[in-house]
């Protein structure tokens, strides 16, 4: 299993920790990117490599591991399923656990409306506003005290918490549209983020924390979404329908298929190739009762299952994407790395799944002044433009919040309910370099980067695309 | 056989045609499209009924079948030609969102060009908000075509139509009532009531059996149809013969009286309205052979939805507009029309009517992106058969607003045109083969 071309590599970036001993000043998270343009800027914002960072530290902490043991004896292999007792949880990941379930808990509090509807369920409101109002409370709870009182010594200040909030109430789907995607999972990433860099997490060697992380919070975070899913009838948000890799979620596939590439010694060195021995062949996401099985300890696999959960018809025709993945040659490491691409590539580089992310001190807008520029490519200048201002509508602004169900226009703002994350999972063939015809310029950015083939980073998008009153 | 019925065919067989053939295609509907006007006159055909032959009677049930939203399910979409009657034989109203979200975008689409070109007269389509670069980008049509064809220009060429659809259709001279059922099996015995009976409203499932038949008494006082028995003994206040005489014969008669037949027109659009659209008129005169823009008339028309508001509301949708019952019935009115005719929402029941009937979603796509478990419907119009058959048509100008005060002021609403809703189900998929896994993305190499 050892990589083919062993490499020197820094060790592995984590994500850096604020001293508490440092003054620092908290602000309210603020929507910064407005109109396609700002994806540039984002893609080089310090807030972007932190995330990027982030991810790709749970990401490592998944890939099984190999126990050196005394020579002469076989190695063992120490994989990281859901469910094992060979994570162990930190109390900061035991509490986020409790205030998982209390949040769920709340779902009987708001059950679904059985009244004529459409589509989403308006009880989703009420959950989301009770959800709401509990949450400084919950927080207060459930967040560790060194969290709570970072380095606050005027009382007046905003508070840590404030920011965290503004992520975690952004994780759980928009009330006004009654949807859920990627872009609500992202801001549940930057959650888990801000506690890490607020000095919430145990301190540990690399990966046993991460480890936690993504077992003890971000699996049962997953199934309180699938349950708000399912209860709610939350819809898509903006997806790219079956072209698309999921409806809702993204994140699990990469995490799940680290958790089936080949095992590991140390962090910095990840595989691009191969399969843990044994692991289930990545074509049997087919296949409804190795799904079943499988679903249990793998977060690719859990992904797959609640799919067929909630659609009726042929998989290769409602999750094509997924199924075309399911016959990559090279097995579990090259998905990992293909989904980490993908990712980059459409969902932090597209404007309606970034566009409500709010920046504040923990997550900042401020560019990366290590960050290498972004590449000027027909992808990011086709993103849609800033709708020209409807100053017309204000003028009819109606203060009820509708029910609805349906397409929304990509270049929609936010209408009346602050920081909802539109998300869109997207199709890769919208960056196929066949059709580029203008710049071809490559998304290297710091983090992901050192991650992805140069070579496969090509970002042309839909030349000729752009509608006629972009800007 | 020519091209194109051989495309025809194999487009029936979901396979998609050659990229040379698409474009032919399209240069032949961009000339027919060209020549039709932004709101499209359509004439509610004759409904042959021929009782003693029941074998012969689909074959001639020609009505005009109004559909919504199809969105590339392909195999609905032939399950819904099956449960509406075939083309030639029956007329259909496609009003937009043909493409997206679904697997079968291009081909869904491809057809119903197609038919279009081959049975100009047969097949309206009108634009929906998913008919547009930007939108197809975003949501799927144009990822399918350059996985199905391994480049754009397919996709391209589908775009410089969407630009030449009309936005928006008058049906003319609509029936008020369907008068007594097309239906064999169940009622039989009761054949002699529904007769005698105004069926304004007849919902049918996809084996054409009436679920549930609503006289015009009742529908009136009730909005929700649902919960109105399938069985309408319910007296009639006018006991009027049903006017749905033999065509032609004149045996019919006016028994709305004053609230006379023919009714208004049915306007047909894919979103809804625009404050700034106050006639059809209005649409008549917009320059619509363009993308949809981001705001302005042409930008409502496709996006906007009816909401239990007061006039109008922002869209959470960020393009279009909410617009309530007053603005409806208002519309209506100032355009003698009878009911507004529109898609663009899911509807778990397949159709909705609103605010009292003077405007109903349809939606077309049953279990919408495979998980939402709705049922799909089409609305069936069927011609006035009153006056002889003789329908006055000022070559879709339906502006007469000096009529207006005529029948209309008294109700304040024309009555609505008998609606024969076929409500069916996602077509079975146990046949649909597995296919080979395509060559993945970029990022998987």
């Amino acid at each position: 299993m050892p990589a083919s071309r062993p490499e020197i590599k820094a060790p592995r970036p984590r994500l850096p920790l604020l001293n508490p001993s440092n003054n620092h000043t908290f602000i309210q998270p603020t929507k910064r990117i407005n109109d396609g343009q700002d994806i540039a800027n984002f893609l080089t914002s310090e807030a972007y490599h932190d995330i990027v960072t982030f991810l790709m530290q749970l990401n490592a902490s998944m890939f099984p591991t190999v126990i050196p043991t005394p020579e002469g004896e076989k190695n063992h292999i120490q994989t990281w399923e859901a469910g094992t007792n060979a994570v162990v949880f930190s109390n900061t990941v035991l509490k986020l656990k409790v205030l998982l379930e209390d949040l769920e808990g709340i779902i009987a509090e708001a059950p679904p409306d059985q009244g004529p509807r459409r589509f989403g369920n308006i009880s989703f409101r009420k959950w989301y506003q009770i959800v709401e109002s509990r949450l400084p409370e919950l927080l207060k709870r459930n967040l560790p005290a060194q969290v709570r009182s970072f380095h606050q010594d005027g009382q007046d200040e905003t508070s840590p918490v404030i920011e965290l909030e503004s992520y975690l109430l952004g994780a759980f789907g928009s009330a006004q549209r009654l949807d859920y995607g990627t872009g609500h999972e992202l801001s549940f990433l930057a959650f888990l983020g801000g506690i890490w860099k607020l000095n919430g997490f145990a301190t540990t060697d690399p990966g046993v924390e991460e480890r936690g992380i993504v077992l003890g919070v971000f699996v049962p975070y997953l199934s309180l979404v699938r349950r708000l899913i399912k209860t709610y009838s939350l819809e898509p948000a903006g997806s790219h329908g079956v072209w698309g890799l999921d409806d809702h979620s993204f994140i699990p596939y990469i995490l799940g298929s680290a958790q089936l590439s080949p095992p590991i010694t140390k962090l910095e060195e990840l595989p691009s190739e191969g399969s843990l021995p044994g692991a289930p062949d990545p074509a049997a996401v087919v296949k409804a009762l190795i799904v079943e099985r499988e679903r249990h300890r793998n977060l690719y696999f859990d992904a797959i299952g609640f799919i067929y959960d909630v659609k009726k018809g042929p998989f290769w025709e409602h999750s094509p994407i997924l199924y075309d993945i399911s016959g990559v040659p090279g097995g579990w490491a090259k998905i990992n790395k293909g989904m980490i691409k993908m990712y980059n590539a459409e969902v932090l580089s597209k404007f309606p799944v970034v566009q409500h992310f709010p920046f504040g001190s923990l997550f900042q807008w401020q560019q990366d002044p290590h960050a290498m520029p972004p590449p000027v490519s027909a992808h990011i200048s086709s993103q849609p433009a800033r709708a020209s201002p409807s100053s017309a509508q204000a003028g009819y602004a109606s203060a009820r919040e509708p029910v609805q169900e349906g397409t929304r226009a990509p270049w929609a703002q936010p209408t009346s309910m602050g920081r909802p994350p539109m998300a869109a999972t997207a199709a890769p063939w919208s960056r196929h370099p066949d059709r580029t015809g203008l710049g071809t310029g490559s998304t290297h950015n710091r983090g992901i980067a050192r991650d992805v083939d140069a070579q496969a980073q090509s970002s042309g998008d839909i030349v000729g695309t752009r509608a006629p009153w972009a800007k | 056989m020519s091209d194109l019925d051989r495309a025809i065919a194999q487009l029936r067989a979901c396979r998609p045609i050659p990229e040379p053939q698409v474009r032919e295609l399209c240069y032949k509907a961009r000339e027919l499209l060209i020549e039709e006007g932004n709101v499209v006159g359509v004439d509610a055909p004759v409904t042959v009924r021929i009782h003693t032959i029941p074998a012969l009677r689909l074959a001639l049930m020609n009505g005009l079948q109004i559909c919504g939203d199809i969105h590339g399910q392909f195999h609905d979409l032939m399950e819904l030609f099956r449960v509406g009657g075939d083309v030639p034989e029956t007329n259909y109203l496609f009003m937009g969102d043909f493409v997206d979200r679904g697997f079968y975008s291009l081909e869904s689409f491809l057809l119903l060009l197609c038919l279009k070109v081959r049975y100009p007269d047969r097949i309206t389509l009108i634009r929906g908000n998913h008919e547009s670069r930007q939108i197809t980008t975003v949501y799927g049509f144009y990822d399918e075509c350059l996985r199905k064809y391994g480049s754009a220009n397919v996709w391209r060429y589908c775009c410089e139509v969407f630009d030449y659809l009309a936005l928006g259709a008058l049906v003319m001279g609509a029936s008020n009532t369907l008068g007594t059922s097309t239906s064999t099996s169940t009622n039989e015995s009761g054949t002699q009531l529904t007769e005698e009976e105004e069926i304004e409203i007849e919902i049918l499932n996809s084996a054409g059996d009436v679920m549930s038949r609503i006289p015009r008494s009742m529908a009136a006082s009730s909005d929700n149809h649902e919960t109105v028995n399938s069985s309408p003994l319910s007296e009639t206040s006018r006991g009027a013969p049903a006017r749905s005489g033999p065509v032609g014969t004149g045996a019919t008669s006016d028994s709305l009286g004053s609230v006379g037949n023919p009714g208004g027109a049915v306007l047909c659009v894919h979103g809804g309205l625009s404050p700034l659209v106050e006639t059809v008129d209005k649409i008549r005169l917009l320059d619509r052979k363009q993308e949809v823009p981001h705001e302005g008339p042409m930008c409502d028309l496709l996006w906007s939805d009816p909401d239990e508001i007061e006039g109008w509301g922002l869209s959470p949708r960020g393009a279009g507009f909410l617009f309530g019952a007053d603005i409806v019935k208002l519309f209506n009115h100032r355009n003698n029309l009878s009911l507004i005719a529109r898609a663009h929402q899911l509807v778990m029941e397949g159709f909705k009517e609103m605010f009292d009937a003077s405007i109903v979603t349809v939606w077309s796509a049953p279990n919408y992106c495979y998980r939402c478990g709705n049922v799909a419907a089409i609305l069936e119009l069927t011609e006035d058969g009153s006056n002889g058959g003789y329908i006055p048509r000022a070559n879709g100008d339906v502006n007469r607003t000096g009529d207006l005060l005529g029948p209309v002021a008294a109700g304040g609403q024309i009555s609505g045109p008998g609606r024969r809703y076929r409500v069916f189900e996602a077509a079975p998929q146990d046949s649909r083969g597995m296919p080979a896994k395509k060559p993945v993305a970029d990022y998987f190499l």
